[in-house]
């Protein structure tokens, strides 16, 4: 090139031109070679936000990650997942039946006669947690999944709802 | 100047125009609007070093914040800053809660300590990729985000979004700041770059 090399000061005061249009170009394209947004996190984010219930408290999710991931062999594939909100704390554990149903097992605290719908796509499972604050879904396909928390039917105000996760 | 009306197309923009139309009461436009809008966020929870799957938590969260407080949002053109913004919060929320250390508020040291290297995940297509992933890893980490962020977003959007991230004011946009002038000279002064 037979340009000067300029300093870092007098780049920094230059307008943006079309070669640093380039460079953010091969950027973005790097960045989504390397690290790409996950294929089904646009569909997951899309049926979260499909819900009625949009104004009720949104629970805080948290995975285990000593469970996340572990296939020893024989042992069924197994994961945990909490939700937090700010009255109810919901533990999930998510088993792997077969290559199509999971088998769903939860305990809500405080948890006596909480109304649990999991919402999938198209469907709703609905059950009421028992006087311990346990329930249990025996087996749903696998897939996008929601749950929705009624501690009292007649407000949404007693309604928490749980990011949605992949099952 | 660029007077209110004839606002160039960008992402901001777009992402404006969609909210409206959802706020009005076509609420099917939202999936648009998390298609148009979810690979910027995605990179911006990244960029927190949140791992793929506690990145794709966040993200949704910032979206069901969105739908629940949408009507505090004064501004639709403010949208694209407001959902970074909240990423990045609730990204930090999330390295905190799990005993991580969250990134430090900006400060002007930054752009002069170089930083360690970043991993290399995987391996890159051409000369030309790796050369840049070279460059892109000596910057300042606060620098790598802003330039991995601002990449996924336009032009007219630049000044903002350094703004959501918590950049001073001049960090990007009319100008090219600290961040893509120093990428910039690094480029220059590798003979290697020209040809790649």
């Amino acid at each position: 090139m037979s340009n000067p090399k300029k300093s870092v000061d007098e780049y920094a005061m230059g307008k943006i031109d079309s070669t640093d249009g380039d460079v953010l170009h091969r950027i973005a394209a790097l960045y989504s070679q390397l690290d790409p947004v996950p294929d089904s996190l646009v569909d997951r984010v899309q049926f979260g936000l499909t819900l009625d219930a949009l104004h009720a408290e949104i629970a805080d999710l948290q995975r285990s990650a000593d469970l996340v991931g572990v296939r020893s062999e024989g042992a069924p594939d197994v994961q945990t997942v909490t939700f937090t909100s700010a009255n109810l704390t919901t533990m999930v554990t998510i088993t792997v039946l077969s290559s199509e149903r999971v088998r769903v097992d939860g305990w809500v605290v405080p948890g006596d006669g909480v109304a649990i719908e999991l919402r999938q796509v198209g469907d709703a499972l609905k059950t009421v947690s028992d006087a311990d604050g346990r329930f249990v879904f025996e087996s749903v396909p696998r897939g996008l999944a929601q749950f929705v928390l009624r501690t009292d039917s007649t407000t949404v105000e007693a309604t928490v709802v749980t990011p949605s996760i992949e099952l | 100047m660029i007077d209110a009306e004839s606002l160039p197309e960008s992402l901001s923009t777009r992402a404006a125009a969609l909210f409206r139309a959802y706020r009005t009461g076509n609420t099917a436009v939202m999936g648009d609007l998390v298609a148009l809008l979810t690979p910027v966020l995605w990179h911006t929870a990244r960029a927190q070093r949140l791992e793929r799957e506690a990145a794709e938590d966040v993200v949704q969260s910032a979206w069901l914040a969105l739908v629940r407080s949408s009507e505090s949002i004064n501004d639709p053109q403010a949208l694209l800053q407001w959902l970074i913004m909240t990423v990045r919060r609730e990204a930090w929320r999330v390295l905190k809660r799990d005993g991580r250390s969250e990134p430090a508020e900006f400060d002007d040291n930054d752009l002069v300590t170089p930083v360690h290297e970043m991993p290399e995940e995987q391996v890159l297509r051409g000369d030309g990729e790796s050369r840049l992933w070279q460059h892109i890893a000596r910057l300042p980490e606060r620098c790598q985000e802003l330039l991995r962020v601002i990449a996924f977003s336009d032009r007219p959007d630049y000044a903002a979004v350094a703004d959501a991230l918590g950049m001073p004011v001049g960090s990007i946009g009319p100008t090219r700041g600290r961040c893509l002038a120093k990428l910039r000279a690094q480029l220059d002064a590798d003979p290697a770059w020209g040809d790649a």
